[in-house]
């Protein structure tokens, strides 16, 4: 039995829209084993993004409210986290990357500037060890010219690339955990496989237990440990990925793996 | 190289543009000016010859194209009223034009993205909302509103009496900032509430971006986050409004303050032209209007080049 | 695109909206008193003692000829409204048209006109703009509208075209043009609508503009000539002002400002509820 990494408590998010709150996340707990992969499924809209912004503490602090028993990073309550403290926390321990990767990156800096920011940040290294560092990091991505990827801006590199980029910059200080929400929805059907590979791969190599968000199916089959099934809000079924194919428990998961099966014929 | 050629091209359509409208209204359909320049008792030789010295008698793209070549070699003859060169009252008005407009069109805009960016840091919190209420109260208020109210509770005994009410008798740097203070106040005043609207909404908007959100997740603090991500992005939009807002404020701007603090400028100059349809001084003002406008595209252009490294180069 | 339920409902929720629309409205109905010839009638009318100061018999007080102030703010009302709603009207009915035309032609000849005429008209100083097309028209009442109708049209132009460029772009339009549908039919029936939102904003925008213009063009004596305005009061008090007579001052501010401020709060409240991401609520 692996140790937890991330333990999640009654986790519940509330959007405001104009003077009512509409509850987006409700009392959601989960545990995420180290160097696991647990994948969190479910339709768009049903709350999986907002439950990793949660987690982030990135919720948007006018609209957004959260609650949450425990929030357990390692022996640390991120619910309980100030925010001076939370932003350590962010890209060192805890790390994510997102759907979008063409808008992702600041367009005005150069991909070396952002992508050493969080070896020069968290691991308090100088501009030339940092460059090496990152250079070291999108070799292990396969990029077989990483200077000349760092000296370019975001905008001349592809959508694979610069979900790339991001991914390095993600696992730059070998988090304890690894948020990856539709990392490759945004991207071609090619492009999407390598870049969910070095994914893992690195995850592995590093320790790092991944919660990894996706609406695909076909996904899950191939990439995750174990799977969380998520319907308006609410974690409607918990189970290993071979035990949720084969036998699904919960009325909502049936009917999601029979739309997929129905899709791939 | 074809673009700078494209641009060059627009350039010269813009400045042919204005300066046909220009000559269309107020010279073509404008007041016959013969008697302004000899009186009501001329013989009919002295009228013939006024009327061929104005060109009157020849047609209308014949004066077009002498009105487009005075503009360009810059023959613009003498003021109608006063007789002295155009080029002359150019030197002397322009500069006093500048030195008053331009405080107060950059504190305006300096002071307009400070409070955007305020409400758009606390957006949807009283800080936003106060800022907002008072830009809206600031845009409700007439620019002439403003300056007549300046004018009273600074210059004169009913008020705090400080200033100078009117005239510009500029011989050193104390007296300029005493001729210039109350005009340059009534200016931030009048341009601060719909700067700080147009900031807002452009820093609400970067604000909102992804790649902000991909800076917080990798822990950056809040004030690199606003000078390192939020304005360099915004340098584009900023300079495109600065840089488009000059005609509007400075020239138009311009016309007014002078006119009301009787302050010897190229804006008062133009009224005054105006009332007494001079028309030397017309045409030249169009034309250096049109000229500086087409100056301020190209700077405006080149700026973007280097603020924004998406801009092919 | 939000619907005009959501719209509407939005609106009433909005407290500075609300209030905007009433004080809107009540100077609606002063302006349509005096349009009826009911209200403000003795504006001209120079039958009181030189400054008078406010009282039973002139309200406000009176000017330096014994007009009646609150009559003559009165009618201002008319004369803003007039001055107002007509600019705003055309001028947002041709930034429409030259938007549209514009968009949907984009980067043809047409949009390149259109786009060297906004150009040309943006660069002409305004004032002299006004003067000049004062005198081509020889003095008839409508230069001040005409001058401003011609450069006010620029910005809702801009924003139409941007809006036209985006919706050209997608599936109900290719559908339309799939179809067969005529360009003129696409543009009117099913593009346009889709930019009310914009034209309504900016038209209120534009309104606001307009009184704000007149003004400053009264004041320089390019604007109203016969009848009375806020502006030409203003003009007047600035003799009397340093007297210390601010009863004429007081009158046209006070009320120029509360029609504006209730211009400007509808309009922001119009496009918070429109478009709700960039409101401050």
């Amino acid at each position: 039995m692996s140790a937890t990494v991330l333990s999640v408590r009654k986790l519940s998010v509330f959007l405001r829209d104009g003077r009512a709150e509409q509850t987006v996340v409700d009392g959601v707990s989960f545990d995420l084993a180290a160097g696991e992969v647990l994948a969190l499924v479910g339709e768009s809209g049903c709350g999986k993004s907002k439950t990793a912004e949660a987690i982030m503490g990135l919720l948007p602090s006018g609209l957004a409210r959260l609650e949450a028993d425990e929030i357990r990073l390692g022996d640390v309550n991120l619910a309980r986290l100030g925010a001076e403290a939370m932003r350590r926390v962010r890209g060192r321990d805890l790390s994510m990357v997102f759907q979008e990767p063409m808008t992702a990156l600041d367009p005005v800096f150069r991909v070396g500037n952002q992508l050493t920011t969080p070896f020069r940040r968290h691991r308090g290294q100088s501009r030339r060890e940092a460059s090496n560092s990152a250079e070291a990091m999108l070799r292990r991505l396969g990029m077989p010219d990483p200077d000349r990827v760092m000296r370019r801006y975001p905008h001349e590199l592809s959508g694979g690339m610069r979900q790339r980029v991001l991914l390095a910059m993600a696992m730059a200080c070998r988090p304890q955990v690894l948020i990856a929400d539709e990392p490759t929805t945004a991207l071609d059907v090619t492009t999407q496989a390598q870049v969910l590979e070095d994914l893992v791969r690195l995850g592995q190599e590093a320790g790092t237990a991944v919660l990894l968000i996706t609406h695909d199916l076909g996904v899950v089959a191939h990439y995750a440990d174990r799977a969380l099934v998520m319907q308006r809000g609410r974690i409607v079924e918990e189970a290993g990925v071979g035990d949720l194919f084969r036998a699904p428990t919960h009325d909502y998961s049936r009917a999601l793996i029979a739309a997929a099966r129905g899709l791939s014929g | 190289m074809r673009s700078v050629a494209s641009k060059l091209l627009n350039g010269v359509l813009l400045v042919l543009g204005v300066t046909f409208i220009s000559f269309l209204l107020m010279v073509w359909f404008g007041p016959d000016q013969t008697y302004t320049l000899i009186g009501k008792n001329a013989s009919p030789e002295q009228i013939e010859d006024v009327r061929r010295q104005l060109g009157y008698d020849q047609p209308f793209w014949q004066r077009y194209g002498e009105y487009l070549r005075e503009l360009a070699t810059l023959d613009l003859g003498a003021s109608n009223a006063s007789g002295e060169s155009v080029r002359a009252l150019l030197a002397r008005t322009v500069p006093v034009s500048l030195l008053l407009m331009i405080p107060g069109f950059l504190l305006g805009n300096l002071l307009g993205i400070a409070l955007g960016l305020t409400a758009a840091r606390h957006r949807g919190r009283w800080g936003d909302r106060v800022v907002t209420v008072l830009s809206v109260t600031a845009m409700s208020i007439s620019f002439l509103v403003v300056i007549i109210a300046f004018q009273v509770l600074l210059s004169t005994p009913y008020g705090l009496d400080l200033f100078p009410v009117r005239g510009w008798q500029v011989d050193g740097f104390v007296s300029y900032l005493q001729y210039v203070t109350v005009p340059t106040l009534a200016l931030v005043f009048v341009t601060v509430g719909y700067n700080t609207r147009f900031y807002r909404a452009l820093f609400v908007e970067e604000y909102g971006k992804d790649h902000i959100r991909t800076a917080r997740a990798f822990g950056a603090p809040e004030r690199l986050i606003l000078w390192k991500h939020v304005l360099k992005n915004s340098m584009v939009p900023i300079v495109t409004r600065i840089m488009f807002s000059i005609p509007l404020v400075v020239i138009s701007g311009s016309l007014l303050l002078e006119s009301y603090f009787g302050i010897p400028g190229i804006g008062q100059a133009t009224f005054e032209a105006i009332t007494s349809g001079d028309q030397p001084v017309l045409k030249a003002v169009v034309g250096l209007t049109a000229v500086a406008f087409v100056l301020i595209q190209t700077a405006t252009e080149l700026l973007y080049r280097l603020l924004d490294p998406r801009v092919a180069r | 695109m939000n619907g005009r339920v959501e719209t509407w409902s939005r609106l009433k929720g909005d407290p500075a909206g609300v209030a905007g629309l009433l004080i809107v409205g009540v100077f609606l109905l002063l302006a349509a008193g005096v349009w009826a010839g009911v209200l403000g009638q003795g504006w001209a009318d120079a039958s009181g003692g030189r400054w008078e100061s406010p009282g039973a018999e002139h309200w406000f007080g009176t000017n330096v000829l014994g007009q009646d102030i609150f009559e003559r703010s009165v009618y201002s009302v008319r004369t803003a409204f007039e001055i107002g709603l007509v600019v705003a009207v055309l001028s947002t009915l041709l930034g429409a048209a030259l938007g549209a035309l514009s968009g949907w032609y984009a980067r043809t000849w047409v949009d390149g006109t259109v786009m060297w005429l906004k150009g040309v008209l943006d660069a002409i100083p305004f004032y002299l703009f006004v003067a000049a097309v004062a005198y081509a028209l020889q003095g008839r009442p409508w230069a001040m509208h005409l001058a401003m109708v011609a450069t006010f049209w620029t910005t809702t132009g801009r924003l139409v075209r941007a809006e036209v460029l985006k919706l050209r772009g997608q599936d109900f339009v290719r559908a339309a043009r799939t179809v067969g549908l005529s360009d003129a039919r696409i543009l009117l029936r099913h593009v346009l609508p889709n930019t009310s939102h914009i034209l309504l904003v900016q038209g209120t925008l534009a309104l606001v503009a307009a009184i704000k213009t007149e003004v400053i063009l009264s004041f320089l004596g390019l604007g109203v000539q016969d009848g009375v305005s806020w502006g030409l009061m203003l003009a007047e008090s600035t003799q009397e002002v340093p007297a210390g007579h601010f009863a004429n001052f007081a009158a046209a501010s006070g009320m120029l400002f509360a029609l504006l401020m209730g211009f400007n709060l509808l309009a922001d409240a119009l496009q918070d509820a429109m478009d709700p991401r960039q409101a401050s609520l």
